[in-house]
């Protein structure tokens, strides 16, 4: 964990839970896996707020508990976990997107409150709906489901680890925590509920005067005192299964930017197809025939058997190796490289940070020694065509920002001359001598992508904290303005409630000055800036994550 | 003392440090350049430890040969200084917070995704901090209680997390059974008088419904005739000693389990032990 991604972890958990849960959080990231005792010592912080907090952030997920043995029970923050908060927007558009109205409610409320039963989550989400639809129309509890079900089918939420069921014939004190077990068989299976109902309106105080709906009220809450069917099954966002669909929609949006359209129908088609039968941290998809996938392709979409062979052939043929063929049967078996593809998307955001830091020479000088692998400074000179004095610079200034790195080597290397790549080393080839002097030693640039990729990520992590950090600065120092036009907004929106007159109206609206507006203005802008920063530099995050993790784990 | 030093060191030490994240890598990068040609080199490398080691010889090897130009290893040509050019400055403070760029940035992304996204994170801002997850921390008090503040402030709904998916450590004792008996006594209690005097207890439950788990136990005994509340507060009474006690005998149980641990030192504790350490240093 670096001190970039602990900062920004921090700034997270304080946004979203305040202080105290932040302070117990981060010392737990610092410190790895501890008991209760020994985090209320070191925090000084009172007993009982640690344990709220670490309640908190179990129901979050944040943090896991562990049985040691002598019955302590460690606590361990999920500091990946803990940075996936900054994507909470994206999932939930991405709910939006694909569940509309409803998906987008669901998803919402299960991140916002890390778990719920099902039951609970249809009521909340129909209650929330029906608030937002016209008077005298509600919202089905039977809709809700039935969207809940299409996400849990598409494996979007998935259940939380049961509590492992003790029988209560066991002799001895009770475990000092529950055990949870995760059901594979069960993750994405849905409760039976027969849940009848429709959400409820929130009535404002006036709407009670009737009495009526009044003596309805208590009724509801007496009504949650009943046994839930769905008691101790819960869900909670399938943080994996977005990541799979971000990833997929960038493979697409590559393979469109790069050929055409249709191609990347073809590609959203064979990835839609391999969605389920693939797990979601393989580097390649099953192989399709492209029988298949002619058959799967969109309706409405109409192109030949025969342009499909010749778009696929072309696809296998990209030099970016995003579509493989691996084998000619069934008219010949695709299959698309999803490592690959990662390593493309990654490569080429690297390629675009370099051409937007340091001009578009140092990115020739980049994807030069990218392309060849490894290069001396006289073959960058020339290679690359730029004045000696100016490569050089340039070549340091990306070496001292470790895009770029430097091998050291005396061994003797064969150089292929067509290549420039290393073809051979024996163990003649050691040198005799094992210092490093300067006229038996070839100094050879290369790009380490991983490495590049890693420091990248970094200063992501770091931008995103900077980012955090300058926006609670610039509402801080607008607190008295902010305050005073939210009073403005509010007593405003409350006189034409009452139906106040335009000239009233108008009196309090000057009540903000003209330049207390701009500065309003201003403020609003430069918010609404940076917070869109955070979440574009989290898609860069997004990327280099996933490029990280699949090249680890080819490893 | 450690961590305020590091918080505070001199540029040159922070150059040094900027070797060391590229100790993996290469050692023929610009800062270490800077590193060759700062005078005082010796002094600057004894307020770091910890240096790579390859700085340390370099400073042995400029030592024994005296300070100069003459003190590389290694051709400078071969690097692309030529014979008699100046040498980059020494740099000696930190770089600018805001440094200026060559470049300026590209503009964001724009777009209906985008700006939905933009309004669902500062909405979510604003939700999360009326969520009952969202612990506040308990201000201190103002001289002048300021009128607006009454009501500013938000009400949450209250969150009862399932203390079956929970250790058994995180329940709070006493609110737990308080809390157990009290969901009974609110069913009696609405069941008995729902039928006679449905408003008053509407207004009660509003009531409670705003105030704390304590005072709604307290509250529900206030209702109660005098002999059962006695009964009441007794039982409470005892149930409290009786907790109190366990709590007692827990903290004494794990006093020696603590000592026993320490006792049977296997080692591990004492590399946690230090790594810790060294993670403070690093502040």
């Amino acid at each position: 964990m670096t001190q970039a991604e602990i900062k920004l972890c921090s700034l997270l958990l304080q946004e979203h839970f305040g202080e105290i849960v932040e302070k117990i959080g981060v010392h737990l990231i610092r410190t790895g896996s501890q008991p209760i005792r020994v985090i209320v010592h070191d925090t000084r912080t009172s007993l009982d707020q640690v344990k709220k907090a670490l309640c908190v952030l179990i129901q979050h997920n944040l943090v896991i508990y562990q049985v040691h043995r002598r019955g302590m029970v460690e606590y361990e923050a999920q500091c990946s976990r803990v940075l996936r908060m900054l994507r909470y927007p994206r999932y939930i558009y991405t709910a939006k997107t694909l569940y509309n109205d409803t998906g987008e409610l669901i998803v919402e409320e299960l991140l916002l409150n890390g778990k719920m039963t099902m039951s609970a989550l249809v009521k909340k989400v129909a209650d929330r709906l029906t608030e937002t639809m016209e008077d005298g129309k509600t919202m089905d509890y039977a809709e809700v489901s039935c969207t809940f079900v299409r996400l849990a089918d598409t494996h979007f939420v998935q259940r939380c680890p049961l509590v492992h069921a003790t029988e209560n014939s066991d002799p001895g004190p009770p475990p000092p925590a529950p055990t949870l077990v995760i059901n594979e068989k069960d993750m994405f299976l849905v409760p039976k509920l027969s849940l009848i109902g429709k959400g409820k309106r929130r009535r404002s105080s006036e709407d009670d005067a009737t009495g009526e709906p009044k003596a309805k009220r208590p009724k509801h809450t007496t009504d949650n005192k009943e046994p839930i069917p769905d008691d101790g099954i819960y869900w909670q966002a399938n943080l994996d299964r977005f990541h799979q669909h971000f990833r997929d929609q960038a493979i697409v949006s590559a393979v469109a930017n790069r050929m055409d359209q249709t191609s990347s129908e073809i590609v959203r088609t064979m990835l839609r197809m391999s969605e389920v039968t693939t797990p979601s941290s393989a580097p390649f998809t099953q192989p399709l025939s492209s029988n298949e996938i002619f058959r799967s392709l969109p309706v409405g979409y109409n192109i030949s058997k025969q342009v499909l062979d010749q778009y696929l052939t072309l696809l296998a043929d990209d030099p970016l190796e995003f579509v493989g063929k691996s084998g000619d049967s069934g008219g010949g078996m695709y299959i698309i490289n999803l490592h690959k593809a990662l390593g493309s998307l990654a490569t080429a955001s690297l390629e675009s940070v370099v051409q937007e830091r340091f001009g578009s020479r140092c990115a020739r000088i980049f994807r030069l020694v990218l392309q060849k692998k490894h290069l001396e400074q006289k073959q960058v000179e020339d290679f690359a065509m730029i004045p000696a004095k100016e490569a050089k610079d340039m070549l340091y200034k990306m070496l001292s920002e470790n895009f770029i790195s430097l091998q050291v080597t005396n061994n003797v290397i064969i150089i292929n001359q067509q290549s420039w790549t290393r073809v051979r080393e024996t163990p003649e080839e050691i040198p005799k001598t094992p210092d490093h002097a300067p006229s038996r030693t070839f100094y050879l640039y290369t790009v380490n992508i991983l490495s590049a990729a890693r420091m990248l990520l970094h200063r992501c992590y770091k931008s995103i904290a900077n980012l955090i950090e300058r926006r609670q600065f610039e509402t801080k120092e607008n607190k008295r303005l902010l305050e005073k036009s939210q009073r403005v907004e509010a007593i405003i929106a409350s006189m034409q409630a009452t139906g106040a007159e335009a000239a009233q109206l108008q009196e309090i609206e000057e009540m903000i000055t003209a330049p207390e507006r701009q500065q309003l203005e201003t403020l609003k802008h430069n918010v609404n800036k940076l917070d869109a920063s955070e979440i574009q530099v989290d898609e860069t995050i997004f990327l280099l994550e996933s490029y990280i993790e699949s090249t680890m784990k080819r490893q | 003392m450690a961590a305020l030093r590091a918080e505070r060191a001199s540029p040159a030490v922070e150059s040094v440090r900027d070797c060391r994240s590229l100790e993996s890598g290469s050692f023929l990068s610009l800062p270490t350049f800077r590193l060759l040609f700062c005078p005082s080199l010796e002094a600057l490398v004894l307020s770091e430890q910890n240096l790579p080691t390859f700085l340390v010889q370099l400073v042995a090897m400029a030592g024994n040969k005296g300070r100069g130009r003459a003190a590389y290893t290694f051709n400078i040509e071969a690097v692309g200084f030529n014979r008699g050019e100046k040498l980059p400055d020494v740099v000696l403070k930190p770089p600018p917070l805001f440094p200026d760029t060559d470049y300026k940035p590209v503009p964001l992304k724009t777009g209906e995704g985008e700006d939905y996204m933009l309004a669902l994170k500062q909405e979510l801002r604003e939700t999360v901090k009326r969520m009952p997850y969202f612990i506040e921390t308990p201000e201190e008090k103002e001289d002048i209680e300021r009128y607006s503040k009454r009501y500013m402030k938000v009400y949450k709904e209250e969150w009862i997390p399932d203390w079956r998916r929970l250790p058994r450590e995180m329940m709070p004792k006493k609110k737990y059974k308080k809390a157990g008996s009290k969901s009974k006594k609110v069913d009696n209690t609405s069941k008995d008088t729902s039928l006679t005097n449905t408003a008053d207890v509407l207004k009660k439950i509003e009531e409670l419904e705003k105030r704390g788990d304590g005072e709604k136990s307290d509250e529900e005994n206030e209702e109660k005739e005098g002999s059962k509340e006695k009964n009441k507060e007794g039982d409470e009474d005892e149930e409290d000693d009786a907790v109190e006690q366990e709590e007692y005998d827990e903290e004494e149980h794990e006093e020696e389990n603590d000592y026993i641990n320490s006792y049977f030192d296997n080692g591990e504790d004492f590399g946690a032990d230090s790594d810790d350490n060294m993670d403070e240093a690093t502040y």
